[in-house]
């Protein structure tokens, strides 16, 4: 197998891992096999990189076993490289058509993740309506390379969303900058953290406190905050009477609301809120004389259905910048993606055409097949399973691999025959990546992960001299770093 | 883009070392002296026994026999990839889990009343023949876990 995997993030990893786990390069009954990772970021590692809090380091600590799964020399990474995608908004990326893949790969893996923010249909973009994953781009400095938000001139701050990236938003705005600047935070971004004016961060959603979507650790975290306080909920007119339904973490969310922040209301100068049952219906622009109005209808959550109902009602907020926080899709232009589901169609991890059957020895992992949801932990199981599943459909059936029970349901949209499409070259060149790779590679407009683990080391270092985690690069400082260290050749 | 500087090498570009375990190592203990620790898999069926000493944690065990227990945070508590289901009189052995635990369990597929991260699970003499369950994980807690659309 030389399988081509599309995307360097968690899910690219932790399939390659668990296949060389399965497949001892040393075992002699393992199969032939190269794994090329293609990522469009020069950077590996997705979301680990440009999606985790900088408050939140120890979740880094998966790229170990990614580090560990890229020394098999079976595999090689190549950053920098957008495969098929033509709606790229990385602008120094090199571009390889999917059909060279087809040609060169006997297998490929589509780990594309989902990259575009959803947005709500009644909050456009403005310069007073940022989608949050503009402002996680910015504090991670990733290579879309966003502006940074109008802080300075921003007092209240409206969250729609009420989901882990939108109190990871949170903690950055109500956090410290003294404190944020000991982590992985570019210091441009501490900066302009230092001149915010945001007093108060409303996170807005359309349900309860009981469908919230944040995890319990989020929560916590917001409770805990050293220098801000939360306006105080009145729990009971928004949740049932009976309790008795619940599960162990809407009883413990339910606890940790109903005891309220660490530092009381009224004893510090910022402050944060949870606007529950609440759901935008249009927002006016700022004039001189006012800020932005954002109008919310008021719902109730149905008991039947767990939906948002409107009840009529609607009030206004005066806020400075709204920011949508309301998950994300992958990009409806990508081959093989549903616009309807948000992410391409699998089934069992096997990818599915637009005519409805499968394609041979083409598959799909993470948030790309199972659309943005789940932890690092439900990332790294989906990865398993997919890896079995390649391995299954790879092996000879006498030889069975150790496989997670996959699910049998049919999506909507899949052809009820058993016909395979082909895509793939059964003989390509059994080492080599693309001609294009090739060349680019001569040029330094592809990263490999040795180029990578030099930046990583590199970043570490210039971190250690202002005393924080590290000191992020950015494409053209990463190039112009790896051209003056390599050696003449 | 050969000659890296490190002294790992990426990118097949010399004879590669064998992928390196990163959890922190465990002592094993002359065999029949050590703490023994019965891993099952998530039906109960026998995978291996194994010895350890006083004080290691159920993670890092796991790690030195082979175990298919992962780890992603290495011991942090800021996930919850470690979870195990332990025998309720061996559960109540332990002290109670600490918030961040309890938090990170809250996510943990197939949760019982006597799970816990095993990173948190340090070994004591009295825990000498304890079963220590996996969790059953399978790609339908994503079906099972699907919440329902806003």
């Amino acid at each position: 197998m030389k399988l081509a995997i599309i995307g360097g993030g968690p899910s690219a990893f932790y399939v390659a891992s668990r296949i060389f786990q399965l497949l001892p390069a040393a075992k002699p009954s393992s199969p032939s096999l190269r794994i090329h990772l293609f990522d469009r970021l020069w950077a590996p590692h997705g979301l680990v990189r440009y999606g985790v809090a900088p408050d939140h380091p120890e979740v880094k600590n998966c790229t170990h076993k990614f580090d560990a799964a890229a020394l098999d020399p079976r595999l090689r990474f190549f950053g920098n490289v957008n495969v098929g995608d033509p709606a790229n908004p990385i602008p120094h990326a090199i571009n390889l058509p999917l059909s060279s893949i087809f040609k060169n790969y006997t297998h490929i893996l589509f780990s594309t993740g989902c990259t575009l923010p959803t947005l709500h249909p009644a909050l456009p973009p403005s310069t007073y309506c940022i989608p949050a994953l503009s402002l996680v781009h910015w504090y991670t400095q990733h290579p879309t390379n966003p502006p940074p938000p109008p802080l300075e001139n921003v007092s209240h701050v409206s969250l729609i969303g009420n989901g882990n990236v939108s109190l990871d938003v949170a903690r950055m705005l109500l956090t410290n900058p003294d404190v944020l600047s000991k982590y992985d935070v570019p210091q441009h971004v501490i900066d302009h953290l230092s001149r915010s004016n945001v007093k108060h961060v409303s996170i807005i959603g359309r349900r309860g406190p009981l469908e919230a979507a944040f995890t319990t650790k989020e929560l916590r975290e917001m409770i805990n905050l050293p220098e801000a306080s939360m306006i105080p909920l009145d729990l009971d007119s928004m949740v049932p009477v009976s309790k008795d339904s619940l599960t162990r973490q809407q009883s413990r969310v339910l606890q940790l609301l109903a005891k309220g922040s660490a530092k009381p209301y009224g004893t510090t100068s910022k402050t944060w809120s949870l606007d529950f049952l609440r759901s935008p219906v249009g927002l006016a622009p700022p004039s001189a004389t006012s800020q932005a109005q954002l109008k919310l209808a008021h719902t109730k959550v149905d008991a039947k259905t767990s939906r948002a109902v409107p009840t009529g009602e609607t009030s206004v907020f005066s806020t400075d910048l709204v920011t949508t926080s309301l998950g994300f899709r992958s990009p409806p232009s990508s081959l093989f993606s549903s616009e309807d589901l948000g992410h391409l169609r699998t089934i069992s991890g096997r990818l599915v055409s637009s005519s409805g059957h499968v394609l041979q020895n083409a598959y799909a992992s993470g948030w790309a097949s199972t659309g943005a949801k789940g932890v690092l932990a439900s990332t790294m199981i989906d990865a398993y399973a997919v890896a079995d599943t390649i391995l299954t459909d790879l092996m000879p059936k006498d030889e069975p691999v150790k496989t997670t029970p996959a699910s049998p349901t049919r999506e909507q949209g899949v052809a009820d025959d058993d016909v395979a499409e082909i895509v793939m070259n059964p003989n390509p060149h059994p080492e080599d990546p693309p001609e294009e790779i090739k060349e680019a590679l001569k040029e330094g407009m592809v990263t490999t992960y040795s180029d990578w683990k030099k930046v990583d080391e590199e970043e570490v270092r210039r971190g250690e001299v202002l005393g924080k985690e590290r000191e992020r690069m950015g494409w053209e400082e990463a190039r112009e770093f790896l051209t003056k260290t390599k050696p003449r050749t | 883009m050969c000659g890296t500087s490190t002294s790992k090498q990426y990118d097949d570009t010399e004879p590669a070392q064998a992928p390196m375990s990163r959890h922190m190592g465990i002592d094993r203990p002359a065999p029949g002296s050590g703490i023994k620790v019965n891993f099952q898999d998530s039906k109960g069926n026998l995978l291996k026994t194994v010895e350890a000493n006083e004080g290691d944690d159920i993670l890092a065990i796991a790690h030195e026999y082979d175990i298919d227990l992962e780890g992603a945070c290495e011991g942090s508590v800021a996930c919850s990839t470690c979870h195990v289901i332990l025998p309720p009189e061996y559960y109540d052995l332990l002290p109670e889990p600490e918030d961040d635990e309890n938090d990170m369990l809250d996510m943990a597929f197939g949760l019982t009343d006597t799970s816990r991260l095993g990173c948190q699970v340090k070994l004591t003499k009295e825990m000498d023949g304890m079963d220590v369950r996996l969790p059953a994980a399978t790609r339908n807690m994503f079906v099972d876990g699907k919440k329902a659309s806003h």
